[in-house]
């Protein structure tokens, strides 16, 4: 089993005995993909909050939510000679980050609009790349991500997608 | 019927973004409340004046007044309110412990009342209608004396109809000095920034609605930028200047985020006190009510854009877009800043007396929650393809809302269709029903959620009256760099922990600062058991 820790998201030593949640509603599901056979019963998640700010809110001086990301996964069972690791990558793949081995609770900070999260296969004879090499393990979806045109739906049913770029 | 030419005054669509169509089926929709706006055409209205400062010792006394003023707003002209014939009005200068008397009279046709935003004062003069003083009518007085307690950047405005009569041009600042040295580091200049938007178009200013605002899903963006009451706020500055910035967010809904292009920025103070410890940050995300105090380093010659950088969200095509507003701009000059003040900048330094302070609550901080509240609304006749479109666009509500990206929807809905609730999660009570009943000296702690699974969720400032507050923790990751604030922004799925100090007795209240979900409701009563022994 690897990475079944389920972390407490606190900072520092001393976690306050009474602490809630990081905002559910942001948080990401990994969703198995099916490709690795030991990872069909996984379960994951990448959780939210924002990063340290005088603020209480976390935005960047273009005006992006600046996030922690952890990366927790559960019935990740290991596979000789590779190891999974987590990514983060904007939805068209342009622009991706190496978060880490999933060993324990990977962690990094993205300030990204839309992104996505997911864990790879990589065989584990080579040193870490900038780019994945193994098949996709499991992945999610920023919540931001699921925005997406009116063009054709509800109110908007009649207004014809192409207009507007989207087919 | 307010100070308006209503029966003159139709309504005009707001200004929409013409790369986004029409929702079909609201074409001819117009908001359930006729249109007010101040008589445009009115004769004899004075000019306003830009603000002045008023310094004032303690036992002074200040005339304030309310009335019909002629602004210029970029080229255009208008009919709007002012106090003391100013905007902003009139810039209070006092020192810490001091108490001053205002004399307050009113002259527009609404009734209103002043509320000293911020101050721990004693609750008869707190200026909120219908819980500490009836409202003050055309041609009344009301006399306040208010007690500053606190060193910092504080405001006043009327508590009655924020969304109008805030909005037309009703607030001002007042600086408490310290009452000790080296409070601050030394800097170079001192500046005031009283940030506000205000909607326009072709024709001028958008009506208001008369009997409940307009806007009240998301309140009443402005579209053009005011920077201390003016679209072309400039300042100049020596080479080298390190110059303190007293923030405040005077709009009806808008949260900006302020940059000053690419100088450092470094945040000192908030609402009520300084923060422990001076932290470097790249821009000031600033909420309705809410004040930053800053440092800026002004290193290079040349010319600089103040401006509120956002992402925000274009809700047709389901994208964002990077957006910028110039709120000020900033000349350097070639002449060196004397005394330079560049190496004390660099330095960030501690206070050890707000630590020192904070230290007495800390015990409290990780204790379970005195009080809960959740943060959501409910919906009621809106029109049908609102109704649509809202459905298919909560597959995600951002945590804040930068813009206005659904005028049209926006501007149809009223306070007779949506609530805002503050719920008391234990009693199931909302809003006014709620009367949390405290001892002075209690210490209490209140968990605020902002549930995202409403009909439309939002971000919202949370504003107590008469107390200070420290947001212990966010999302459950406690703060670890405490200051004192009196209003706090919650964004929209986040749970935040309140310590509220009860140090000051009366009737107070709680509400949302967003001006039109106050008007909707937002808002909570609770009283401070115990003698008033300030001086
Ligand atoms: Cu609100």
């Amino acid at each position: 089993m690897v990475g079944l820790a389920i972390s407490l998201l606190l900072l520092g030593s001393a976690p306050p005995a009474i602490c809630t949640a990081p905002p559910d509603y942001y948080q990401i599901t990994l969703v198995p993909t099916r490709r690795v056979p030991t990872a069909r019963l996984a379960r994951g998640t990448a959780r939210l909050t924002y990063a340290d700010s005088p603020f209480g809110i976390a935005v960047s001086a273009r005006g992006h939510y600046r996030y922690n990301v952890e990366v927790v996964v559960e019935n990740l069972r290991p596979v000789p000679g590779g190891e999974f690791v987590a990514w983060m990558a904007t939805p068209d793949l342009k622009q991706a980050v190496r978060m880490g081995p999933v060993t324990d609770n990977v962690r990094g900070r993205t300030e990204w609009n839309k992104f996505l999260v997911f864990i790879t296969l990589e065989p584990l004879s080579q040193p870490p790349a900038a780019r994945w090499q193994g098949p996709v393990v499991m992945r999610g979806l920023s919540r931001s991500g699921l925005m997406h045109t009116m063009a054709g739906h509800g109110p908007y049913e009649q207004e014809p997608c192409a207009v507007y770029g989207y087919y | 019927m307010p100070a308006t030419a209503a029966d003159s005054v139709v309504w005009r669509m707001p200004p929409m973004d013409m790369s986004m169509p029409m929702m079909p089926g609201l074409e001819d929709a117009l908001p359930p409340v006729p249109p007010a706006l101040p008589d445009q055409q009115a004769m004899g209205i004075p000019a306003a004046r830009p603000s002045a400062v008023v310094p004032l010792a303690d036992g002074d006394t200040l005339q304030l007044e309310a009335t019909l003023v002629r602004r210029q707003i970029g080229d255009r002209t208008f009919v709007m309110y002012g106090y003391n014939q100013q905007y902003p009005g009139p810039l209070l200068r006092v020192t810490r412990g001091s108490t001053v008397v205002v004399v307050f009279r009113n002259e527009l046709e609404d009734p209103t009342t002043v509320h000293w935003h911020g101050l721990r004062l004693a609750n008869r003069f707190d200026g909120v209608a219908g819980l500490t003083q009836a409202p003050v009518a055309q041609g009344e007085s009301f006399t306040y004396e208010v007690y500053f307690p606190d060193t910092g950047i504080y405001w006043y405005h009327p508590h009655m109809r924020e969304d109008m009569q805030q909005d037309l041009g009703l607030y001002g600042n007042m600086l408490v000095q310290p009452d000790q040295d080296h409070y601050y580091g030394a800097v170079n200049a001192e500046e005031t920034l009283l940030l506000d938007d205000l909607l326009l178009d072709v024709h001028g200013l958008l009506p208001w609605g008369d009997a409940s605002p307009t806007h009240a899903l998301m309140g009443r963006f402005g579209n053009v930028m005011l920077t201390n009451g003016v679209t072309d706020y400039q300042l100049s500055v020596p080479r080298g200047a390190v110059v303190r910035f007293f923030l405040t967010n005077v709009a009806n809904a808008r949260t900006f985020n302020v940059t000053f292009g690419g100088a450092r920025i470094k945040v000192l103070a908030s609402d009520v006190s300084r923060y422990e410890r001076e932290v470097f940050v790249e821009s000031i995300p600033i909420a309705p009510a809410e004040r930053y105090v800053v440092d800026v380093y002004f290193e290079e010659p040349g010319t600089v854009a103040i401006t509120n950088a956002i992402q925000a969200i274009n809700h047709f095509r389901g994208e964002f877009y990077p957006h910028v507003d110039t709120l000020g701009m900033v000349t350097i000059t070639d002449e060196a800043a004397d005394p330079d003040y560049g190496e004390a900048f660099r330095v960030p330094r501690a206070y050890a007396d707000v630590t020192a302070e904070v230290d007495m609550l800390r015990e409290h901080f990780d204790r379970p929650p005195d009080k809960e509240l959740a943060l959501t609304v409910r919906v009621q006749n809106l029109p049908v393809p609102i109704m649509m479109a809202m459905e298919i666009d909560t597959l995600y509500v951002p945590p804040m809302e930068w813009n206005d990206a659904m005028p049209m929807m926006n501007w149809l809905s009223t306070g007779s269709q949506v609530t805002w609730i503050m719920r008391d999660v234990d009693t199931g009570k909302e809003n006014m029903d709620i009367r949390w009943e405290f001892a002075l000296g209690d210490i209490v702690k209140v968990r605020i959620f902002n549930d995202p699974k409403s009909f439309h969720p939002m971000n919202h400032p949370v504003h107590v009256h008469g107390q200070r507050f420290l947001v212990v923790a966010m999302d459950g990751v406690p703060n670890r760099n405490l200051v004192w604030k009196d209003t706090a922004v919650l964004p929209v799925g986040s749970t935040m922990d309140l310590l509220i100090e009860m140090s000051n007795p009366g009737d107070w209240m709680a509400h949302c600062h967003i001006a039109e979900h106050l008007s909707a409701g937002m808002m909570l009563g609770f009283t401070v058991h115990g003698a008033d022994t300030r001086p």
